[in-house]
């Protein structure tokens, strides 16, 4: 296969890897784990086929996978790497040294389940307990979304020097095949110029990373961190802008679909999406004003643009396929806090469907907008499947 | 408020020398350069250390050069020296001192070999010297001062020069090429000679006040100390000088079969030595026991090993002809109780020891003192040697006296050392300068040394030719060192207080705040936090930590 | 050694004495200037310096304490893919970071035989914590953690390195300052994972006085506490110089952290020391013949 404009068949973890293929990453650190091996295998396979250029290591750990990433951007090259679950979970102490580095490393997360007990279906709290790490965080739909959206993040990343992680449902999404365009290498090295850092370890040039600070430098340090991801929005919407012109795809950060004039919106992220618009389809024939709203960019999450978004609107349904034990939904919080003093702000209604993986049928999410339109919201998110 | 910029919170700018780390110090690392023990016991104050550093790396050049700033016998006092530095040398205290004079021998021996000779200094003082007596003293002072630029003029009674060293030391101790090599060596630096010219009146010692500058009187002991009791009239009785004389003429004397040679110092084993040579059965009598003779220890070892026999601890009271052609000496045993100065002692007799020795001639050796007449009128004397102070002044203005003349430390390098003392004192008197304070500075301690660096490795050998062959005349006794062997016992010297620039010091420090430069390693105080381990990793003893109060 | 061009700076914060800094200086002096180093948290981050001083006139790059290895790997791939395959990278670790935490990667990066040179300053225990015990920690050495002294064995890390076959695992010390630069030196002109254990005696934690460091690295050497050794391609053995020539009462009657250590004890541990001697000459002995 070859790239080219023509659509192909590739499961969404495929899609990520030549997503990872045409931004020519040099040092690409890798460890399996189910459901993100395949990116692993066909990275190598490229690898192999000399098809991408870059060094391959294969550590024996998640852990040490990310430290090697961080180290070899510092080292002043472009890094690529993929994970799930447990595997992020053992990462989570160098995901704050990688943004703490500012080094623009890009990982592919599938959302699994976390144990224990065991599991391997999808579920988003892997990645949105890293929500405090310092990384940008996309959750993606689909297979092609994916692959685009790795291109997108090392233009982001690199521009304001953090780490980006993107999110796909285990299955939904790594392992679904869908015809995905896969563009020219040309048109990705147009959008993506090589990394040149500005800092970069070397002999020649003698600079040091990491040494201790003072109270004042950290503080200085964590605000000008601060600083980069403010300017996420900005920069994510330029990059998705600028991928529109060239390939023809846009995804916006927060995606609205059917929006207009909706009385009831539903508000969740990743495969979800899917199964909502079904059930926004099904409400809108039902005569129902529903729409959908997808969030594309959860970290930092674009909250000026969820205001916009929802002013006017009077129910807003979230659905979270994630939960944090005493709090509920991790998606349901942050709309919540977001919305927060806001005049007019909708009434936010929670739902943890999805958790663990089950399956959340269009029919259900009608049920829930319809519950959430004819009654007070709670203040806790309620357990759906 | 000035707007500094603030650093950067990420990638480093700069290195950590802007930290001078040094403020945490109580103690700062000071070079020094004591003495070394073998210095100071060193009669000729010999910088032993420093030339045996320089042998060690095989600049054997510069190590004669060393050596013979202070003393231009090196092959000579290789041979004979009493060796008091090897006494004093602190690697005693840890294996066993380094055989320095065999080394100095070497040395000695090879300048001989090569040829090396004194640089040559021109007459560059118009003041002239004037020396009384060419043996060591003499030939040391002379030496000293012509290398100060001085005329100098040695006036020498007997027909050679030399001295001792020719009339009382056998050339198998001794070899007299070696003697004429160094002592030529010495003339050859242009210095007068008059051999013949005894120094008889007092009027003489004035004209030679009046003919030049200074004076150094050196004309050594040359009276012999006479036994009492004894009549050395008769033909049995051979003053020991007047045997050696003749023996070490190659005509030694015809004095029987059996021989009683009386003292207990390298005189009367010169005598017992080389009249085993002669054929002669040999018996020592000494009032020492063996432990306290002044003889070097060597001597007895060698004399024991050449067949001659000792009587420790006995003194004779009276010799008669046994009416059978031999002598019949009356002998009684003695404690020997050495005095506090040179030459004191007191002897007791033991009472019902007394013996009769059977003998065919009597050879007292029993010491010699100077001859005084022609002097004593213009100086003082004291105990019968021309009284001197420390710096070897006389009493009498411009003359300076050392040597057996005026001290009863009767050793070869210590006549040399005075010659070298007598000699710094006429340049300063004559250039006016005051006498350099002596330094009080105490030779530098074992517990300085760090013996990581010194492994223990035994002392070289004292090879010596086997006593048969020793007794068929004249040869050598002492064998010299080879030369991987003096390299090794070079090797072994602690060159305590003395830099041998190993870096140590350097490469040890933690702060990197030592450096070195023009052959001198300085301490950066800026960065020295005083941890001491320079001090402590120095091999030599050349670091001391000094204490500092902020 | 005296000629040494420093890569290590002054104005540094370690303690008067150390031997963490004599022993870098040289290692560093030896690697010369094309190098990057990795540190885990460890004494010598301290010596690294504060931000924006570093104590190295090379690049350091201050690692998480457990991955210091796997961090070379990936700044090593960096450089290769940058073209500067020939600058070394050497991680300048702590015996924590090292036999205990980081042990895992560093494993791995062996197995790879990722081209890093390992540097481990083995003072035998967490000092830049205070002194506890770590899996260096020697038999009946006191630390915050044994009080009582530790109950078992120090973890043979050069073995460990050894059985993966690397090309060259060895100990040296500052105590034998031209066998550490030789073996420096050495590892320099290999390629692969190189690993080398340098025994750092910490004054304040074992209890050695400032100017007593690298007498006391000698002793460990000499007592056969410490042997010296290389082990090429984690086959062939070879014993350095000096060997085993002092009881190791020698050796822990020089340092406060082994007071009060019975008789019965210092026979143990003799025995241990002993054993451990015969057993490496032996393994000599054998690559002598092959």
């Amino acid at each position: 296969m070859s790239p080219g404009n023509d659509a192909v068949l590739l499961t969404g973890n495929h899609a990520v890897a030549w997503g990872a293929r045409l931004a020519r990453p040099k040092v690409v650190p890798v460890y399996p784990i189910t459901p993100q091996t395949p990116i692993l295998e066909l990275l190598t396979e490229f690898q192999a086929q000399g098809e991408l250029e870059a060094e391959i290591i294969t550590p024996e750990s998640e852990h040490s996978v990310m430290a090697a990433c961080i180290a070899a951007s510092l080292g002043g090259v472009r890094v690529f790497t993929a994970t799930a679950s447990q595997g992020l979970m053992l990462m989570h102490e160098l995901l704050h040294y990688a943004s703490g580095a500012r080094a623009p490393i890009v990982m592919a997360n599938v959302n699994r389940t976390i144990a224990s007990p065991w599991g391997f279906w999808p579920d988003q709290t892997d990645s949105v307990a890293q929500r405090d790490t310092g990384w940008i965080q996309f959750y993606v739909e689909s297979a092609q979304e994916g692959l685009d959206t790795v291109l997108q993040a090392f233009r982001i990343a690199e521009r304001v020097r953090l780490p980006v992680m993107i999110n796909l449902d285990a299955f939904y999404v790594s392992h679904s095949l869908e015809p995905v365009r896969v563009p020219p290498q040309a048109l990705a090295d147009e959008y993506l110029p090589p990394y040149a850092p500005e800092h970069y370890l070397d002999p020649a040039r003698g600079e040091s990373w990491g040494n201790v600070v003072t109270q004042e430098m950290y503080w200085r340090h964590r605000r000008d961190i601060g600083g980069a991801m403010d300017a996420v929005p900005e920069v994510a919407a330029e990059a998705d802008r600028e991928w529109q012109r060239l390939s023809g795809r846009g995804w916006d950060l927060v995606e609205r679909y059917r929006c207009e004039g909706a009385d009831l919106v539903v508000l969740t992220m990743g495969s979800m999406c899917g199964t909502a618009r079904e059930a926004v389809d099904e409400l809108r024939d039902a005569g129902h004003a529903a729409g959908l709203l997808k969030v594309r960019l959860f970290r930092p999450l674009p909250a000026a643009e969820l205001r916009r978004a929802l002013a006017g609107v009077r129910d807003v349904l979230v659905l979270d396929r994630n939960f944090s034990p005493g709090a509920g939904g991790v998606l349901h919080q942050e709309l919540r806090a977001a919305l927060y003093g806001t005049a007019a702000a909708p009434r936010v209604h929670g739902a943890l469907a999805g958790v663990g993986g089950v399956n959340v049928p269009p029919a259900k999410i009608a049920e829930l907008a319809g519950r959430a339109r004819s009654s007070e919201p709670l203040p806790e998110a309620v357990w759906a499947r | 408020m000035s707007a500094l910029p603030l650093p950067p919170t990420t990638w480093t700018t700069g290195n950590t020398d802007v930290f001078k780390t040094g403020t945490w110090r109580s103690a700062l690392p000071v070079y020094r350069n004591p003495p070394s023990p073998c210095h100071l016991a060193c009669p000729v104050s010999g910088g032993i250390a420093a030339w045996i550093r320089q042998a060690a790396v095989r600049d054997w050049h510069g190590a004669w050069t060393t050596l013979t700033e202070n003393n231009p016998f090196p092959a000579v006092a290789g041979r004979v020296c009493h060796r008091p530095c090897e006494s004093a040398c602190n690697r005693g205290g840890y294996d066993a001192p380094i055989s320095i004079c065999r080394l100095e021998r070497f040395i000695g021996d090879l300048a001989l070999a090569e040829g090396w000779r004194h640089p040559e200094v021109p007459v560059t003082r118009k003041e002239r010297i004037a020396v009384v007596g060419g043996g060591p003293s003499g030939l040391s002072a002379a030496y000293q001062l012509r290398r100060r630029g001085y005329a100098v003029t040695i006036f020498e009674a007997q027909p050679q020069l030399g001295g001792l060293l020719r009339d009382g030391i056998p050339s198998y101790r001794l070899p007299r090429s070696v003697l004429e090599s160094e002592i030529r060596r010495i003339l050859e630096s242009g210095i007068e000679a008059r051999t013949g010219a005894a120094l008889a009146t007092a009027q003489e010692l004035e004209r030679l006040r009046a003919e030049f500058d200074a004076v150094y009187l050196a004309m050594g002991a040359r009276r012999q100390k006479r036994l009492p009791g004894l009549d050395y009239a008769q033909p049995w009785v051979m003053d020991g000088a007047a045997y050696l004389a003749q023996a070490n003429a190659g005509a030694p004397p015809a004095l029987g079969r059996r021989l009683a040679v009386i003292g207990g110092g390298s005189a009367a084993m010169d005598v017992a030595r080389s009249a085993r040579r002669a054929g002669h059965e040999v018996r020592v009598l000494s009032l020492e026991r063996e432990a306290q003779m002044p003889a070097q220890r060597e001597e007895v070892i060698e004399a024991k090993e050449e067949g001659v026999a000792f009587l420790e601890g006995a003194m004779l009271c009276a010799a008669a002809a046994d009416g059978a052609g031999g002598l019949e000496l009356d002998c009684v045993r003695v404690l020997f109780e050495a005095g506090a100065r040179p030459g004191e002692f007191r002897v007791t007799p033991v009472a019902g020891s007394e013996f009769v020795l059977a003998a065919d001639a009597v050879v007292p050796a029993i010491g010699q003192d100077p001859e005084l007449a022609p002097v004593r009128s213009l100086l003082d004397a004291e105990d019968a040697l021309i009284r001197t102070d420390s710096r070897q002044a006389t009493s009498l203005e411009g003359v300076f006296a050392g040597g057996d003349v005026a001290s009863r430390a009767r050793f070869v390098t210590q006549a040399i050392g005075m010659g070298r003392e007598a000699a710094q004192q006429i340049d300063r008197m004559l250039q006016g300068r005051a006498a350099a304070r002596a330094s009080a500075e105490p030779a530098l301690p074992l517990e300085a040394i760090n013996t990581y660096y010194f492994p223990h490795a035994g002392r070289a050998r004292d090879a010596r030719l086997g006593a048969r062959e020793r007794l068929r005349g004249y040869a050598e006794v002492q064998l010299g060192m080879a030369t991987e062997q003096a390299l090794a016992e070079a090797a072994r010297c602690f060159s305590c207080g003395n830099c041998i620039f190993c870096d140590n010091c350097l490469d040890y420090c933690p702060e990197l705040a030592v450096r070195r430069s023009d052959g001198a390693y300085a301490v950066d105080g800026d960065y020295c936090k005083g941890c001491g381990l320079c001090a402590e990793e120095c091999p030599t003893g050349s670091i001391a930590m000094r204490e500092e109060l902020r | 050694m005296g000629k040494m061009i420093d890569i290590l700076c002054s104005g540094h914060a370690a303690c008067p004495g150390c031997i963490d800094a004599v022993s870098a200086r040289h290692v560093l002096a030896a690697l010369g200037p094309d190098c990057v180093a990795v540190m885990p948290p460890s004494c010598m981050a301290v010596i690294a310096g504060p931000q924006p001083f570093s104590g190295l006139r090379i690049p350091v790059y201050q690692a998480s304490l457990e991955s210091a290895a796997a961090s070379a790997c990936g700044l090593r791939r960096a450089l290769d893919v940058r073209g500067r395959t020939e600058t070394q990278v050497v991680v300048l670790a702590g015996d924590g970071g090292t036999y205990d935490i980081g042990l895992q990667c560093l494993s791995s990066a062996a197995e790879r035989n990722e081209n890093i040179l390992y540097v481990c300053f083995d003072n035998e225990g967490y000092m830049n914590t205070g002194a506890q015990k770590s899996s260096s920690t020697p038999r009946y050495a006191k630390t915050g953690s044994t009080p009582a002294g530790k109950p078992t064995r120090k973890k043979n890390f050069t073995e460990i390195m050894a059985a993966h076959r690397v090309p060259y695992a060895a100990t040296a010390t500052a105590g034998f300052l031209r066998d550490l630069v030789r073996k420096v030196e050495k590892a320099k002109s290999l390629r692969g994972t190189r690993v080398l254990t340098l025994l750092i005696p910490c004054l304040d934690g074992w209890g050695v006085p400032e100017d007593q460091g690298i007498a006391v690295a000698r002793l460990a050497v000499q007592s056969g506490m410490f042997p010296l050794y290389e082990v090429e391609d984690g086959l062939r053995y070879t014993l350095n110089d000096p060997p085993k020539s002092r009881p190791v009462r020698d050796y822990l009657m020089s340092q406060g952290r082994y007071r009060n250590l019975g008789d019965a004890q210092l026979d143990e541990l003799q025995r241990e020391v002993d054993a451990d001697w015969a057993r490496l000459e032996q393994r000599a002995q054998a690559s002598a013949v092959q």
